[in-house]
């Protein structure tokens, strides 16, 4: 068991470091470098002449060490991150990409976990309702819905949110977590009801896709379980239709839901990150898209990064609360 | 006497090797091929078939868009800029109801506080709609000169089932001719995916061992990437000076760039399910090649699921390339995607004054439904053997 464990950690490590690396080639992909941007920058906004502002630029690169080699400044650039948890510089804020990211990174967390334990709760629930009633009406609607919900772009969704919010409600403080008179105050249930208002299309729209995956993995499982005969046995044994799926069947069919526990977390932040960017709310998406229109590249690069740690993170979650909560499962 | 008798004792033989004949007959006709198998399986989902046609009519309206259209695509009318969609009429101002449906003409007025322009509807002249009207020329494939549009209305009338965008382009023609980049494309996609997927799955279920192992740790790697990011930063990157026909092909390679990794998986299932078969022991001790072996006997026997997984990639990319446009980091003009003419939407000023800029979203919704459909009913008739 603590073999498997650490045997998972250190390939992580690896996959880390790889990540690391393709996030580095796509901050060095664009011409150019960084003090390359500085000097348009320079040029374009400071008025310096030609001469002056390459100068400039040339003294930043010795600074920041861009006159390194590449696979020099890819260590620098991983050694910040590891150790000081600096992710480079951002033109468009002047300030360190790790901070930015930092202020951002809890909401988005936080949006796409609201998204996730919602939509897994009400597709768990959906899917047992739907079992039970194989075939009926309410199945086939069901199931209709679900293939909808997963074909309609997010992006749409946000917009006709939008629309609807803003032309015919009148709302207008949707690009923002807060209405201005919470903004600075400190934390009370008005100020959370307010959050809940201004973020919930972004769980909304994060979540629709899961429901619809959560709704039809549930459905299937148990209608498996259903039809083994320890199910007939307890059926048999005079128990009450209820019992027999709560105690007996539903236990049994819940395995697959939480082997993708961790797997589904990048689909929930894919979700917030096409929500968000179209809604406007500062999480981390519209700070990556920015990024991406104004070759931002160490944001770009870095959230590319997070996102991947993200990711791996959450596959190490599960694979050892599985490993933990399933006995059958072996390591090796 | 003689010749009956010889009658008599021929005719049961006879009618005995005619029975067998007929029994042979019965048993040759009774067996189905793979293929009758899949679709008469197929015919069984409805959604499936159903899926098929949206597919096939999209297809359709983009290889014709000029014929659907009742406007030449590419003319720019500055004089017909933003008209909302025009309402089809069957009864007119005066209650009179008509068999064939009409429209009314469009005029622009002024508001005269906010002089902001408005369309509005003259009831006093009503165009009937004609079907195979002719209309400006246009060339079917590019190359037959022809002059019928499907529908339109005579004389000054406009009709624009979905509106005109800020350049007075016909949204309902432009969805139709940008079904071309945005099917093509997720198409193109798909193909370089299954490409890689295939190769790589056949080698890893074929050889095992260490290559295996060595595809296998390279699958996860890329499965650790977050696709839309990656997709996302990777498009942002292409330069937008380039031509946009290289873009396009960039972009189909980015889009296949993380999608192959589940057709990987497929395919190295089914290839190390059938290496052990005997008919592939047989091949083998009959000195058939690796090559013969794989190309001949393991990677047909799994080309039903290649395809099913191909038609359910196709939507992901579909849905990506969209947004992608959306963005504006995607497909360039003059090439046009669906996405790319919503992309008036994502301002929130003109998304208010004028919200059938979305129109086009139903191109998409239709295309990733009938694909989906398509798809999922490709799923169950793959398998015609196991009981549903």
């Amino acid at each position: 068991m603590i073999n498997y464990i650490l045997r998972r950690l250190f390939i992580s490590v690896f996959l880390l470091i790889g990540v690391g690396l393709v996030s580095w080639v796509v901050i060095q992909l664009p011409p150019g470098d960084f003090a390359t941007t500085y000097e348009t920058f320079l040029m374009n906004q400071g008025g310096m002449t030609q001469k002056e502002a390459e100068a400039a630029a040339n003294r930043l690169r010795a600074q920041l060490g861009l006159d390194q080699p590449q696979w020099l400044q890819y260590l620098n650039w991983m050694k910040g991150i590891v150790t000081q948890g600096k992710f480079g510089y951002s033109f468009a804020y002047r300030r360190d990409v790790g901070e930015l990211i930092g202020e951002r990174l809890g909401y988005t967390l936080l949006l796409a976990l609201a998204a996730h334990s919602i939509s897994t709760f009400v597709g768990i629930f959906v899917g047992i309702y739907v079992a039970q009633r194989k075939y009926s009406l309410s199945d086939n609607v069901a199931s209709v819905i679900a293939f909808i919900l997963a074909s309609v772009p997010r992006f749409w969704i946000a917009l006709v949110i939008i629309y609807t919010l803003v032309f015919k409600f009148n709302q207008h403080h949707i690009t923002s977590f807060f209405a201005p008179q919470y903004a600075l105050a400190p934390w009370s249930w008005e100020k959370v009801w307010d959050f809940i208002k201004h973020v919930w299309p972004v769980v909304f729209i994060a979540g629709l896709g899961g429901v619809a995956r959560n709704m039809r993995v549930m459905r299937g499982n148990l209608l498996d379980v259903l039809g083994l005969q320890y199910v007939t046995t307890a059926r048999s044994k005079g128990l009450d239709e209820r019992r027999v799926i709560g105690r007996h069947a539903v236990p049994n069919a819940l395995h697959p839901i939480l082997a993708y526990q961790g797997t589904v977390l990048p689909y929930m932040l894919q979700g917030e990150l096409e929500a968000a960017i179209v809604l406007g709310i500062p999480t981390l998406g519209p700070l990556f898209y920015e990024s991406l229109v104004n070759q931002d590249i160490y944001i770009s690069g870095g959230l590319l990064f997070i996102y991947a740690v993200l990711i791996i993170l959450g596959n190490l979650i599960s694979d050892m609360s599985l490993a933990l909560l399933d006995p059958r499962i072996r390591y090796n | 006497m003689a010749a009956t008798d010889l009658l008599i004792q021929k005719e049961p033989q006879a009618a005995q090797r005619a029975a067998a004949d007929d029994t042979l007959l019965r048993e040759v006709e009774a067996h189905e091929s793979y293929a009758q198998l899949v679709w008469r399986r197929f015919q069984r989902s409805k959604a499936a078939i159903a899926g098929a046609l949206l597919v096939l009519g999209l297809t359709v309206m983009a290889v014709f868009a000029d014929f659907f259209s009742p406007y030449p695509l590419n003319e720019i009318n500055l004089q017909d800029t933003s008209i909302a969609p025009t309402v089809v009429h069957f009864v007119d101002a005066q209650g009179r109801f008509h068999l064939r449906p009409f429209v009314y003409a469009q005029e622009l007025t002024i508001d005269p506080k906010t002089f902001e322009p408005k369309w509005s509807e003259n009831t006093d002249k009503m165009y009937p709609i004609e079907f195979f009207v002719q209309g400006s020329e246009y060339k079917i494939l590019g190359l037959i000169p022809s002059r019928p549009h499907l529908f339109g209305v005579e004389g000054d009338g406009r009709i624009h089932l979905m509106g005109t965008d800020k350049f007075g382009r016909d949204l309902f023609g432009k969805s139709c001719q940008a079904g071309r980049i945005s099917l093509t494309m997720a198409l193109f996609g798909t193909l370089i995916s299954v490409t890689i997927g295939s190769v790589l799955g056949v080698a890893s279920g074929y050889y095992g061992g260490r290559i295996d192992d060595l595809i296998q740790r390279f699958v996860e790697f890329v499965n650790c990437f977050p696709q839309l990011p990656l997709w996302m930063s990777l498009a942002a990157i292409v330069p937008r000076t380039w031509d946009s026909f290289r873009i396009f092909v960039i972009m189909a390679f980015i889009f296949a760039l993380l999608s192959w990794t589940t057709l990987e998986r497929e395919v190295r299932g089914k290839v190390m399910a059938f290496r052990e078969t005997d008919f592939i022991l047989a091949a083998k001790e009959m000195g058939a090649s690796d090559a013969r072996i794989i190309f001949l006997h393991l990677y047909p026997n799994s080309l039903s699921h290649v395809l099913v997984i191909l038609t359910l990639t196709i939507p992901s990319i579909i849905l990506a390339e969209a947004f992608l446009s959306f963005l504006g980091i995607g497909i360039q003009e003059p090439l046009i995607s669906w996405g790319l003419l919503m992309r008036n939407a994502q301002n929130i000023q003109s998304l208010g004054q004028y919200p059938w800029m979305m129109s086009p979203v139903f191109f998409i919704i239709a295309a990733v439904l009938g694909f989906n459909f398509l798809g999922d009913g490709l799923r169950d008739a793959a398998d015609p053997y196991a009981t549903m």
